[in-house]
């Protein structure tokens, strides 16, 4: 009996304490609801419209040609082997990452040298530059299209002004791959150029004036104190630009068409190519897949870098 | 002692040399600056510039090649006239801001529920999503229109603005999410704790305090969502193919591009107005899409 | 701003047209009890003013029958008329009959309803189709639609007869004159006087503008090429015939050769460089429809005035003409087949194909060989008879084309869209391969096309 009440008291006793401990359970119980339910519409679009169409692609690529049967992983192994594929990743890779890197560095020439200038003198030199990026990149690659027509270039007009040659802009292998790298580099450099100029002026002046008191030239400050605090926005940039730079599928479509000899064909176009206009859809399915590793590597080691620094930081 | 004396005195000639060194430095560095700006516009603006002096232009005078291609000898309205003129062209206009209206409030509706729920309020998986939410942009749209066709098929949508309403926000959810997260990660959590302590519930704090602090934020996701659904072309490419449901750029490109014979003048003057109205959002809005978009960027 | 006002007239006309047919039928139909709409997608013509024949020939069949027609003119720029029949055909869903690119009933053939009896009575009425149309739609012993007027096109040579006479001393007027029979000197118009032409033009800076990319303009002309030197890439099995193949690697060696004779950039043509070549004045040949002159004529008459359009030239196997033809197909998910078909029955008659040619400025050629005496192809100008030997007719001596043929379809549409013929040279004459190399890569193309 004795014993009983001990054990009812400190049952009582422990009860409590418990009490507030059960409130704020039933609580957080309530607020992960809550958040579970705010976050639903994300999570129904990125399930809906991204997870389970993404997953029916997968299984796509595992159909034979006509998808009435399953031929497992030998859409893959056929690509593997055909030379056309093994450049089109070669391609891709050039095209991305050339393109990323030109972005990243001109943005980040053009972004330091507007923080050079006068405040006020910013504000219409950015509106300019920002121009390329605002235009619907589908339109603005006419545009260009129209500028390297071969019977009207108005580029080659520019060239034979000045005595040099025209030139093929469209029609020669590497003039081809330069030419579509110039449009993208054209059109996605402003948004490194913002990205950058945002995050230099968030970089406290006074850390610019510690770095010089230290006796930091120029190129110094730069590579000390201007780098290391921009380190997570230009990773990110890149991770960015370098995802839609691999998916990029217009400027190809327009300017080339994936010519001459297949020689500038990227992911995106050669999968519609195979994909849709050969009618091979699982086949294309198999061949966009492959851009997926390829992006989830650089993004995980990306992103793993931000984290780690983010924590460093907190 | 000798020490502490010495160094001032020869400080003072350093720190001379080294002032009038920077002024011809800064000199310098502006120079650069300016000379580096103007050829940067020369060649940003080239090609808008020259689809202008195109879309000036009639036919016949784009077909003769004799003299430069970049003025205008004889110009003209005449290829703006006709699409404006054109109920077709106006149609096209009339989708594409439905479609864009539609999805940027459709997405900054997700993305700032999301975004909150995300940064703030935590729950089993939320961190793995709040990854995953910039991974879905691993899964480009060149790869999910065959499966999407199925489903905005299935739901009776084919040719329609409205199966585009219900699949671009795949386009723009993640990333003005991404930007959302950020933003709201860096308010700081003494104004939520003490919006708690006053009774406050969730959803009066998202409304009171994380959205008025992060209006910037929600301005720039806000352009963001307008470019990309403005400008989103491999959708519309493959869902729409009636000229009365199409939105402005692919109708610019279907009904003017017309294989084998270009109306250059016409596409170019459709370009260009297609690009009027992000161009006017910019104008007027650039400053807060540059503070909030790297701001969330920044900290995110 | 007449012509805007033109324009707009024009619209508002067809449009209400359209819109009246429809309520007009709408009561009567369900009075009927009939099914009442047809959705049918037709390609967008690029003639200006081409898809009007279709508009009225449906809005006319539509009230007629009490039938609501609704048409969408779907293009095939960035080959969105290919990707809407690919996505219909995948969801079972969309129109009730669509246009579909050369290759493409033979594609879907199992998606499509068969049409014999509607093709049977136009046969007894027109004569035998032209057989490579019948290879494209006659699939498994069935036609799987019936191959169209507007929209298919033949590809022969579009000259500037000043051009060749000044430079290469060939008068193309006087060998094909627009009167139905050879003139003297047309029995040398092969492959061999044309690589001299096409020399002589190139030195004298006017150089022939053949597209040696991807599209379809160069897939077709090479594809007749072959043809022409009796090069087939496969058997009607798909088996490869590359190996050994001495006449394959004459067309390859000849394409080789008159590339050389080219403008350096031919490789990345699409299907409007070859026309802006011609209407700058700055390519004296190009195997094209009547477009590329009809642009010529409104922007640059100089120019047009002096084009003539004659055959394309003969080889050792015959003259072949690169042709380029639609078919009207019902979806077997179609919702109203039987009506469908009889509307495809109606615009296939021989009224309704002359007015779509017209309509076309003589671009639209029917299947019917028995249609090739339509007045339109004599009567164009300037100059006159201009387009006269546009379609194939008797004293060619030629026939119809298809790259690639006689490959089953499915191999046929990869080898067509990923444009191995144009590829093979290309790998030669600027990848600086040699042909038996060129020649083993499409052997293993090919095979790696056969798997799976």
């Amino acid at each position: 009996m004795a014993l009983d009440a001990t054990t009812v008291t400190a049952g009582a006793a422990s009860g409590a304490p418990a009490r507030p401990g059960l409130t704020l359970q039933r609580f957080a119980r309530r607020r992960s609801t809550i958040a579970f339910i705010m976050a639903l519409p994300l999570i129904a679009v990125i399930g809906g419209l991204v997870a389970w169409p993404a997953g029916y692609a997968i299984y796509l690529s595992t159909l034979n040609r006509r998808m009435t049967a399953s031929i497992g992983l030998e859409n893959f192994a056929i690509l593997l082997e055909s030379e056309t594929f093994r450049m089109v990743i070669w391609q891709s890779c050039i095209f991305a990452f050339s393109a990323v890197v030109l972005k990243a560095l001109l943005g980040f020439w053009l972004a330091h040298m507007l923080h050079h200038i006068p405040t006020k003198g910013q504000r219409i030199w950015r509106g300019m530059l920002l121009l390329p990026w605002v235009v619907p990149p589908a339109l603005s690659t006419l545009g260009w299209w129209w500028m390297f027509d071969p019977s009207y270039s108005s580029l080659n007009w520019i060239l034979n002004a000045i005595g040099a040659p025209s030139v093929p802009w469209l029609g020669e292998p590497w003039w081809a791959r330069t030419s579509v790298i110039i449009v993208n580099v054209w059109a996605g450099t402003p948004f490194f150029m913002i990205m950058y100029l945002a995050a230099l002026k968030s970089v406290p002046d006074q850390l610019y004036e510690a770095a010089a008191i230290d006796g930091a030239t120029g190129w110094q400050g730069l590579r000390y104190v201007t780098l290391p605090m921009m380190r997570n926005i230009i990773s990110i940039t890149v991770l960015f630009s370098l995802i839609v730079t691999f998916a990029n599928y217009d400027i190809v479509r327009v300017l080339t068409n994936g010519g001459p000899r297949d020689l500038t064909h990227v992911f995106a176009s050669y999968a519609f190519q195979v994909g849709v206009l050969s009618g091979n859809i699982p086949r294309g399915a198999a061949v966009s897949l492959f851009m997926f590793p390829i992006l989830a590597v650089v993004a995980f080691f990306v992103l793993r870098g931000v984290n780690q620094r983010n924590r460093e930081m907190a | 002692m000798s020490a502490t004396a010495a160094t001032p005195s020869a400080a003072i000639p350093g720190l001379g040399r080294k002032i009038g060194s920077l002024r011809k430095e800064r000199r310098w560095a502006l120079i650069t600056a300016y000379v580096s700006l103007i050829v940067a516009a020369i060649v940003m603006l080239a090609p808008p510039v020259y689809m202008l002096v195109t879309s000036l232009k009639t036919s016949a005078e784009i077909s003769n090649p004799v003299g430069t291609p970049w003025i205008v000898r004889n110009p003209t309205l005449e290829n703006y006239g006709a699409l404006i003129g054109d109920p077709m062209f106006r149609g096209f206009f009339f989708n594409s801001i439905k479609v864009t209206v539609l999805v940027v409030c459709v997405t900054m509706v997700i993305s700032v529920l999301a975004a909150f729920s995300l940064a703030r309020m935590k729950f089993f998986g939320s961190q793995v999503l709040a990854t995953g939410v910039f991974l879905t942009y691993l899964v480009p749209d060149t790869l999910l229109f065959i499966p999407l066709y199925q489903i905005v098929g299935n739901l009776g949508l084919l040719n329609s603005t409205w199966g585009l309403v219900l699949v671009y926000p795949t386009l723009t959810v993640p990333f003005c999410t991404w930007i959302m997260i950020g933003y709201f990660a860096s308010i700081p959590k003494e104004l939520d704790e003490a919006a708690l302590i006053d009774g406050a519930n969730w959803m009066q704090m998202l409304t009171k305090i994380f959205i008025p602090v992060a209006l910037p934020g929600i301005i720039a996701a806000t352009i963001f969502a307008f470019t990309v659904s403005w400008a989103a072309f491999v959708y519309p490419t493959a869902f729409i193919t009636r000229p009365d449901e199409m939105p402005l750029t692919i109708g610019v490109v279907s009904q003017l591009i017309r294989g084998d014979t270009f109306a250059w003048g016409q596409l170019m003057a459709g370009a260009l107005l297609a690009a009027l109205p992000p161009v006017i959002v910019y104008a007027f809005l650039m400053d807060y899409y540059i503070a909030g978009l790297t701001a969330g960027a920044t900290k995110g | 701003m007449a012509g805007h006002r033109l324009t707009r007239r024009n619209m508002l006309r067809s449009g209400a047209g359209v819109i009246a047919a429809g309520t007009l039928s709408a009561p009567m139909v369900h009075a009927q009890g009939t099914g009442g709409t047809i959705r049918v997608a037709f390609w967008d013509h690029w003639v200006p003013g081409g898809n009007d024949a279709l508009k009225k020939l449906c809005a006319d069949w539509g009230e007629k029958n009490r039938t609501n027609v609704q048409l969408d003119f779907i293009n095939t720029t960035g080959n969105q008329l290919q990707l809407t029949a690919a996505a219909q055909a995948q969801s079972r869903q969309g129109h009730d009959a669509i246009s579909l690119s050369p290759w493409d009933p033979g594609t879907y053939a199992d998606q499509l309803e068969p049409v014999d009896d509607v093709i049977e009575r136009l046969v007894a009425k027109y004569g035998p189709i032209n057989p490579i149309a019948e290879f494209l739609v006659k699939r498994n012993g069935k036609w799987r639609g019936v191959p169209a007027t507007s929209g298919t096109q033949a590809k022969p040579a579009c000259v500037r007869y000043d051009l060749l006479q000044e430079h290469a001393g060939i008068d193309v007027r006087a060998m094909w004159p627009a009167e139905g029979k050879m003139g003297p000197g047309a029995e040398t118009w092969n492959w061999d006087t044309f690589l001299k032409a096409a020399e002589a033009c190139h030195k004298a800076g006017v150089p022939f503008g053949l597209p040696m990319g991807q599209f379809s303009d160069a897939v077709d002309w090479v594809g007749a090429m072959f043809l022409s030197h009796g090069a087939h890439i496969t058997d009607e099995k798909g088996k490869p015939t590359i190996k050994g193949n001495d006449k394959l690697r004459q067309a390859v060696d000849y394409g080789v050769r008159l590339a050389k004779f080219l403008p350096n950039d031919v490789w990345a043509w699409d299907d409007a460089s070859n026309n802006r070549a011609l209407i700058s004045g700055r390519s004296a040949l190009v195997f094209n429809p009547p477009s590329a002159w009809a642009v010529a004529k409104r922007d640059n008459p100089a120019v047009a005035e002096k084009c003539w359009t004659v055959p394309m030239p003969a080889g050792p196997a015959g003259r072949f003409l690169a042709y380029l033809p639609f078919t009207t197909s019902i979806w077997s998910f179609g919702k109203n087949k039987t009506a469908t078909k009889a509307l495809l029955e109606f615009i296939s008659q021989r009224d309704s194909a002359e007015f779509t040619t017209n309509t076309s400025g003589g671009y639209d050629i029917p299947p019917f060989p028995s249609m090739a005496d339509f007045k339109i192809w004599e009567t164009q100008s300037p100059p006159v008879g201009t387009i006269s030997n546009y379609p194939l007719k008797p004293h060619h001596q030629a026939k119809y084309s298809i790259a690639f043929s006689p490959a089953p379809p499915e191999l046929a549409q990869q080898m067509y869209i990923q444009a191995l013929n144009t590829k093979v040279i290309a790998r030669v004459a600027q990848g600086g391969e040699s042909i038996d190399q060129a020649l083993g890569w499409l052997e293993r193309e090919l095979n790696n096309m056969l798997r799976g």
